[in-house]
């Protein structure tokens, strides 16, 4: 075998040139751009990844703020409902208070008319009383000796009828 | 011709050609056509390089720059598991690299044609020099990333496991280089040796399908030598033994 020294010093100087002459343009610029990529992907999936677990955490807040609303609006109608159910009771109760008043009240003005237009009455049949009486025994009785009597039988009278 | 086979004699002698036959010299060093080869290989390897990194795109758009990502990630991912980790396999990453790619362009650079032939075109791998280089740069890269990782401590891989095996320890360190050279220049020098006799048998069609192993075996030998010499550099800086 044959080592010529000059081709195998020139394959080493060559390999060693390139080495140097390649790091430079090609491996530091290409595997830093490599690694510079690798790194932005990374980043933005550690993004994608932290936004995706806010974006979760608020839907869980959301839904919560949800069913508090709800919640609160629930109670608000039934509060609203017993309320509204109170107050017409109580309006019921007034009316049918009042209603019994005003019943109360014609009723007792009822009464007086009545005993008004009796007392009206009473006098009314005691003057015809006297006047019949005197057409009836022909002769004239002194009104006032009589009156007194007949407004008794007018009275007992009444009190039957 | 250190391997002159009667049908590549036959037809070195048509053509010839003299191959490790110094074409001119620069420092007293000689220029043959291998060097020149090795010179036009590194050329087109830069100028790929050059304008693949020229416009680098975070979201790749020229293809050479995908296709140069997709080399150096492969490469990187080979050399990943055997230097144990990442960090470790980017320290190492540009001279080992850059064995796998020159090794690989040196094997294709014979399935040119006229390689081998043409003054100034011979794969430079197909000369035991060349690859003697290539390997005398890992002996010295091993044991120089060794000391550095290591400190004096380096020189206690040489005893152990037991001291009386030292001089075995020393041969094996001279016998890796060897066998890297060896291998890559038998595996490479034998193709095209084959190649050139099926050429100089029938020269259409027939050397076809050795072709077409050779560029499998030139991947295949320019990843094993970047393996080993990986696995040296990895043995040599590891913290245990």
């Amino acid at each position: 075998m044959n080592i010529s020294i000059h081709d195998m010093i020139w394959a080493i100087i060559n390999f060693l040139v390139l080495v140097v002459i390649l790091n430079k343009f090609l491996y530091k610029p290409l595997l830093g751009m490599l690694d510079a990529r690798k790194q932005q992907i990374q980043n933005r999936l550690d993004e994608a990844d932290a936004e995706r677990s806010e974006a979760a955490k608020m839907k869980d807040e959301y839904s919560r703020q949800m069913q508090n609303a709800k919640e609160e609006a629930r109670e608000i109608i039934g509060k609203a409902a017993r309320l509204a159910e109170e107050s017409k009771s109580g309006i019921i109760q007034d009316a049918k208070d009042e209603a019994a008043q005003i019943m109360k009240k014609a009723r007792e003005e009822i009464g007086l008319e009545k005993e008004k237009a009796k007392a009206e009455l009473r006098n009314e049949v005691a003057s015809l009383a006297v006047m019949a009486a005197g057409k009836v025994l022909e002769r004239s009785l002194q009104v006032q000796d009589h009156e007194k009597m007949i407004r008794e039988f007018v009275q007992k009278a009444g009190d039957v009828s | 011709m250190f391997f002159a086979t009667p049908a590549y004699a036959a037809e070195a002698a048509e053509h010839g050609a003299e191959h490790s036959q110094a074409l001119f010299s620069i420092f007293g060093l000689q220029v043959s056509s291998v060097v020149t080869t090795m010179w036009g290989l590194m050329v087109l390897i830069i100028l790929f390089s050059y304008l693949a990194t020229k416009r680098m795109n975070k979201v790749p758009e020229s293809r050479l720059q995908n296709f140069l990502e997709f080399v150096l990630e492969s490469i990187l991912e080979l050399l990943t598991p055997i230097m144990g980790d990442e960090k470790l396999a980017k320290r190492y990453f540009p001279l080992l690299a850059s064995f796998f790619i020159l090794i690989l362009a040196s094997n294709y650079a014979g399935l040119l044609p006229g390689a081998g032939h043409l003054p100034g075109l011979q794969a430079p791998t197909s000369t035991l020099s060349v690859t003697a280089g290539f390997a005398v740069v890992v002996f010295f890269a091993t044991h120089y990333y060794g000391l550095k990782t290591k400190g004096i401590k380096y020189f206690k891989h040489f005893v152990q496991p037991f001291p009386f095996l030292l001089p075995l320890n020393i041969i094996e360190e001279f016998v890796r280089p060897l066998s890297l050279s060896l291998r890559l220049y038998g595996n490479v020098f034998g193709e095209e040796m084959v190649v050139a006799s099926l050429f100089a048998l029938i020269p259409l069609f027939l050397p076809i399908p050795m072709m077409l192993l050779g560029i499998l075996f030139g991947l295949v030998q320019a990843f094993v030598f970047t393996m080993l010499a990986t696995l040296y550099i990895s043995m040599a800086t590891a913290e245990q033994h």
